[in-house]
């Protein structure tokens, strides 16, 4: 975990120096750590998270091993993805408070198809295509800027919530079949995939798209730029409204792709499947430092955020603590990393 | 250029330690990382007089303010008001003391009341419980006849424009009987016809003995106004002296140092006639305006001018797709041409710059190459992918060629002074690769120098061929460097010469009417 957290830091620091434009070492030059450029608060989760694993690792011989971190690997990695999407839309500004529920339905959707003898394929199209319609939906409700997003994506949470348990009649489906089989078990053991869990491959996918997205794009340019200044960014001929749908969209797309990895993981579909999700995953991206009101933030930074999330609950477990004490400490650090963002500026 | 800046520090020090004065400097020093901001600045001002303080941007007017204000606390020497050595630095003790200050941008709290604002923890009560309104409201009305300002006392803040604003602030101070009434450049957002009322306003409060610093870029308002002036540069004061002493060419020059530049006559004024029209507003009407019809040609600068509210922000919003005109049509090149928005209007070679740049023309947490290249995407984008590189390229290009005072094109606009921010916009305009430009108010707030310099960028921007439209409320500044005047009252035009046939007064004269063109 160290070193991974060591290869990482470079890249996070350039990215908090100067977002979005930062610097990226130039081409031809070879990617080095430069503690000139590192940026304390940038890079705080990941220290943080240092200190944690020292600690727990001398109080118990389990902490320290491959089969914990892979467990942690697949407790975040459902989370993570719903937490990028979630990145992408603070840093323009918005946010999506429908990810529980519209995760619930996406596997709902997929469940029943495959219960009812549909091929695989067919189930799992038409489970993402559910979840991205709401994304649209959303989407299209928040570009009107008649409400703000928060109200918009509270309301479709709550109607969602209706639709989830009216389609199940609140009993879970239990057999999630081929998708069980794809994300439930681990990659093969040995190079290059040493037995991680299956469920790192789509987390690594998302976390490089919505990183090259925010920083290579310019969907993610003006993303960043209308969370910075909405006005200003409609005046120097941005299409806003359309550049939303796009991104609530995107989201959509990948709250569908969370629903499968997820009911695939615990082989079940079912109204409850991510609850919470909605406020772990912007509060997994503002511990990253990913501002609330928009025009900051990235990717990776948030990712840092997932996983000082999943390193904080796990730890408690091994101390041995109830899970009260994860809400109360997940419940600081919020607070704490407010904090430290807002000191920044 | 008479004496080397060097040679005249302070020769009004016995004014300074005269007896009467209400607040008095002495040896100020305030230092913030990396800057003296502020640098053994001593200065007083008596009851009663009106004491004008210009420099630079950056010269650390500001900074004094901020000090007397009690926003700072001075790292060295100290501050003296009413005879009292000040040992609390907080705004609210120098509000307590009689010290008020109304900035360029008022803070006021938008959802109350004008008369609660106004009034603010002291409204009148019945029995200290109940607020009494009606009294409320009538001794906020007394204060702001004195601006001769009807405004309904129950209307709130939100609603009201900024020059309104900005009179609400100073009705604020009034009420709290401030001694010293601190004005950060008060024209800034003000129309000819306000400025005469401010100006006469605070000939009235002089003469009641209050104390007015009067901070400003404008240095006509300032010689109209002050008793005494005082220069800062580079955080040190050049020289204080009675302003009857100094004529505005000695004050540039004090403000300048050695760096003084020619500040008129920022080219020649070749008029684009012989060319073809690039831009018709062929009888254009809105809800504003009625009737409006000139053309802008090739290598042309326009500059439309008039009073807050007498249309020309509304020409640029038709200009720019955001207001649909009711009648009439606009053509570009010869072709119709009615944009259904920014985008629409940038694709076919027009661009607004937009008044306020930190408000809608940048965006403050992004960067200078960000910025400048948001206008145009494609420019920078190679197979769907942003070339980082070929971004801070082009940033790099502009940050030479205007001159941008940034350390980095990496730095956040926000970080960036008033002046700076509007060069960083007038990159912005350039990279949209416009063959039209209007620009609002791109001198506003602006010291001396920039100001001249913008000029010049204009100027330079029309002799490339580009079809230039400046909507400014600053007569004066206009006529320094635009080939035609278009003025407006009331939605209409009233008027449309070339610059050189035409004087501040007449243009003054028509856009206001009955406002005598008084000083130039």
């Amino acid at each position: 975990m160290s070193t991974e957290a060591g290869t990482g830091t470079p890249e996070v620091a350039s990215e908090a120096a100067a977002p979005p434009a930062a610097a990226v070492p130039p081409a031809g030059r070879p990617l080095r750590l430069r503690p000139k450029n590192v940026d304390v608060y940038a890079i705080w989760p990941v220290a943080v998270m240092i200190v944690i694993i020292a600690f727990t690792s001398t109080q118990s011989s389990h902490y320290l091993t491959v089969f914990n971190f892979e467990n942690i690997l697949s407790q975040i990695a459902p989370l993570g993805i719903v937490t990028m999407g979630q990145a992408i839309l603070l840093v323009s500004a918005g946010l999506d408070l429908s990810v529980g529920y519209n995760i619930a339905f996406s596997s709902i959707v997929t469940g029943l198809l495959l219960e009812h003898g549909y091929p695989l394929g067919i189930a799992i199209a038409a489970g993402v295509a559910a979840a991205t319609g709401v994304g649209f939906v959303n989407g299209v409700l928040a570009a009107q800027n008649r409400a703000h997003p928060f109200i918009i994506t509270l309301g479709m949470s709550i109607f969602l919530f209706g639709l989830d348990t009216q389609l199940t009649g609140g009993a879970p489906v239990n057999d999630m079949r081929g998708l069980y089989t794809a994300f439930g078990g681990s990659l093969p053991s040995g190079p290059p995939f040493f037995g991680l869990p299956s469920l790192t491959i789509p987390l690594l996918v998302v976390v490089i798209v919505a990183y090259a997205l925010l920083r290579w794009t310019p969907l993610g340019r003006r993303a960043y730029a209308i969370g910075g200044n909405e006005e200003a960014a409609y005046l120097s001929g941005i299409r806003v409204k359309r550049t939303k749908i796009y991104l609530y969209t995107l989201m959509g797309l990948l709250v569908g792709l969370t629903g499968m990895v997820l009911a695939g993981e615990i082989n079940e579909a079912s109204f409850n499947l991510a609850q919470n999700f909605e406020l772990e995953s912007i509060a997994c991206a503002v511990i990253g430092g990913t501002a609330l009101f928009g025009g900051r933030g990235g990717a990776l930074r948030s990712l840092q955020g997932v996983a000082l999330w999943g390193v904080v609950q796990n730890a408690i477990v091994f101390e041995g603590l109830s899970s009260n004490y994860q809400q109360m400490a997940l419940g600081l650090i919020i607070v704490v990393a407010v904090m430290i963002t807002r000191a920044q500026r | 250029m008479t004496s080397p800046a060097s040679g005249v520090t302070v020769p009004g020090m016995e004014a300074i330690v005269s007896r009467s004065a209400l607040l008095q400097i002495e040896g100020v020093g305030k230092r913030f990382p990396g800057v003296q901001a502020l640098d053994d600045v001593s200065l007083s001002i008596e009851a009663g007089e009106v004491h004008g303080l210009v420099g630079q941007n950056g010269a650390g007017k500001s900074t004094l303010v901020k000090c007397v204000s009690g926003v700072h606390p001075p790292d060295e020497g100290r501050i003296v008001f009413d005879g009292e050595a000040i040992t609390t630095y907080t705004p609210k003790h120098a509000y307590d003391l009689g010290i008020a200050v109304v900035h360029q941008r008022t803070q006021l709290l938008p959802w109350l009341s004008v008369a609660e604002n106004v009034l603010l923890g002291q409204m009148p009560a019945v029995k200290g419980l109940l607020i009494n309104r009606r009294e409320a409201n009538e001794l906020t009305r007394d204060l702001l006849a004195r601006f001769k300002l009807d405004i309904d006392p129950e209307t709130p803040v939100a609603r009201l424009a900024t020059p309104e604003r900005q009179q609400v602030a100073i009705a604020k101070a009034l009420f709290r009987r401030a001694k010293l009434l601190i004005l950060d450049e008060p024209t800034a957002a003000l129309d000819a016809e306000r400025i005469e009322r401010l100006f006469t306003l605070i000939e009235d409060l002089k003469r009641e003995g209050v104390a007015v610093l009067y901070v400003s870029h404008h240095l006509e308002e300032v010689f109209r106004l002050a008793d005494r002036i005082t220069v800062l540069r580079d955080g040190k004061v050049v020289a204080t002296r009675p302003a009857r002493e100094l004529s505005q060419t000695e004050v540039v020059t004090l403000m300048a140092g050695r760096r003084l530049e020619a500040i008129a006559g920022a080219g020649a004024r070749q008029a684009g006639n012989g060319q073809a029209a690039v831009l018709e507003i062929d009888h254009v009407a809105t809800g504003v305006l009625h009737d409006v019809h000139f053309s802008v040609h090739k290598g042309e600068v326009v500059g439309v001018t008039g009073v807050i509210g007498a249309g020309g922000h509304d020409i640029a919003r038709v200009l720019f797709g955001l207001d649909k005109p009711r009648s009439g049509r606009v053509l570009l090149a010869g072709e119709p041409f009615s944009p259904r928005g920014p985008k629409q209007a940038i694709d076919r070679g027009l661009f607004m710059v937009p008044e306020d740049p930190s408000g809608q023309g940048l965006i403050p947490v992004l960067s200078v190459a960000t910025n400048i290249t948001l206008v145009d995407l494609p420019a920078i984008t190679r197979l769907g992918v942003l070339a980082l590189g070929r971004e801070k390229q082009i940033a790099r290009r502009f940050v030479e060629r205007l001159k941008i005072a940034t350390g980095s094109v990496d730095t956040a606009v926000r970080n960036l002074s008033g002046g700076t921010q509007q060069k960083v916009l007038v990159a912005k305009a350039l990279q949209a690769q416009a063959q039209v430009l209007v620009l609002q108010e791109p001198t506003q707030g602006v010291d001396v120098h920039t100001k001249a310099e913008i000029h010049r960028i204009i100027r330079d921007l029309a002799s490339e061929g580009k079809a230039v439209i400046v909507i400014s409320t600053d007569i004066h500044d206009l006529l320094q460097f635009v080939d035609r005047v278009v003025a407006l009252r009331g939605g209409r035009i009233v008027e449309n010469v070339p610059a050189q046939d035409t004087s501040y007064a007449q243009i003054l004269d028509v856009t206001v009417g009955a406002v005598a063109a008084r000083a130039s």
